[in-house]
């Protein structure tokens, strides 16, 4: 189900959202619904409803239905996998889905973006007990199809830009740090998937300038806490890194 | 970063990192069971998560609670970028952190495959 209006107004719930976190939320919903570099906004919801759907799949939920537009196979199994079977993620199976039909390295990395910041964004709804924002409805226009200039084999699977090599088009997205962090450079084949985020990391979490900062963050949970909650999350999926 | 942060916090005497991974373990950060419980809560989404959001909001506060709904939120999307795209360590992380993973088993993890 999709809806024109994408508010998250937080005004039934139990627990008082900061407005910040509801900021990026919204501006979440409008990147969600916009074309992207690869995929239609139409896909890019189908994308986030396959999310879905493979999140109710793990918890025995209903099936919430697909999305409005048809997704390579390989695209559908892909968000599949990344919600429900994160550890099992392989350099063959990345290899295998960039190169099946209708897939390629920068559709993966986009495709990535949407399911990582919509997963994020309902696992905060989950937490609250607050009920998911409903779809938006696609932004009509076309893919622009455009590889940021610049990228190089830097270490992740995927093609990657460092500082050093942003073109103009994309000198934003590290904030002007002279050395990326590692998770936002292997983003950085969708640069809009960096700079969403950067957004959604500041309003969840801390600023790139707290996360370098020596001084306690101005947020409620001092930072040990916060790192202790983060590298708990980290260990229950298993991620080594 | 748990580590780097924990010595430089007022707030902590001692880390004790086993806190991360084992959920008896008292990881020695004020609160530190109760977030982990949570934490591990949301992310299973298991039938003590109600009950878990009216302990921190009694023991820490409302904002504490919608704050760490928020940490909970990023690193499940941090997680899958990591995983989702093979990030290697880089040399200075592996030798900062290659005793506390051996410590805390994080190389029996599948994913570690990954970032060698």
């Amino acid at each position: 189900m999709t809806t024109t209006a994408a508010t998250f107004a937080y005004t039934d719930t139990t627990w008082p959202v900061l407005e910040r976190m509801a900021a990026a939320h919204r501006r979440s919903w409008t990147m969600l619904a916009s074309p992207g570099e690869w995929w239609t906004g139409a896909q890019r919801i189908s994308i986030a409803a396959e999310c879905r759907r493979a999140s109710a799949l793990v918890d025995g939920l209903p099936d919430p239905g697909p999305g409005p537009a048809e997704l390579p196979d390989a695209a559908v199994f892909a968000v599949h996998k990344l919600i429900g079977d994160l550890p099992n993620v392989t350099r063959e199976w990345y290899d295998e889905t960039i190169n099946a039909v209708g897939m390629s390295d920068t559709h993966y990395i986009e495709l990535l973006g949407v399911v990582v910041h919509i997963w994020s964004i309902d696992e905060f709804h989950r937490a609250l007990d607050i009920a998911l924002e409903p779809l938006p409805d696609p932004i009509p226009g076309d893919p622009t199809r455009r590889r940021p200039a610049g990228i190089k084999a830097n270490g992740s699977w995927p093609l990657t830009v460092l500082p050093e090599d942003l073109a103009e088009s994309e000198a934003d997205i590290y904030n002007g740090l002279e050395r990326a962090s590692n998770v936002r450079a292997a983003m950085s084949l969708h640069p809009d998937s960096v700079r969403w985020l950067t957004d959604l990391f500041d309003a969840h979490y801390l600023s790139w300038i707290e996360i370098t900062s020596e001084q306690e963050p101005f947020r409620v949970l001092t930072r040990p806490q916060r790192e202790l909650v983060a590298a708990r999350v980290s260990a229950l999926n298993e991620c080594f890194y | 970063m748990l580590r780097e942060s924990s010595n430089r916090s007022d707030a902590l005497d001692s880390l004790n990192l086993q806190g991360t991974v084992n959920p008896d373990a008292d990881s020695g950060v004020p609160h530190g069971s109760l977030l982990t419980a949570f934490a591990e809560a949301a992310v299973r989404q298991t039938d003590a998560l109600p009950g878990l959001r009216e302990q921190i909001v009694s023991e820490l506060g409302v904002q504490e609670l919608v704050d760490a709904a928020g940490v909970v939120a990023n690193f499940q999307r941090m997680v899958r970028i990591a995983d989702g795209c093979g990030i290697p360590l880089d040399e200075f992380t592996r030798d900062a952190t290659d005793d506390c993973r051996e410590e805390l088993g994080l190389h029996e993890y599948a994913s570690a495959a990954n970032t060698a």
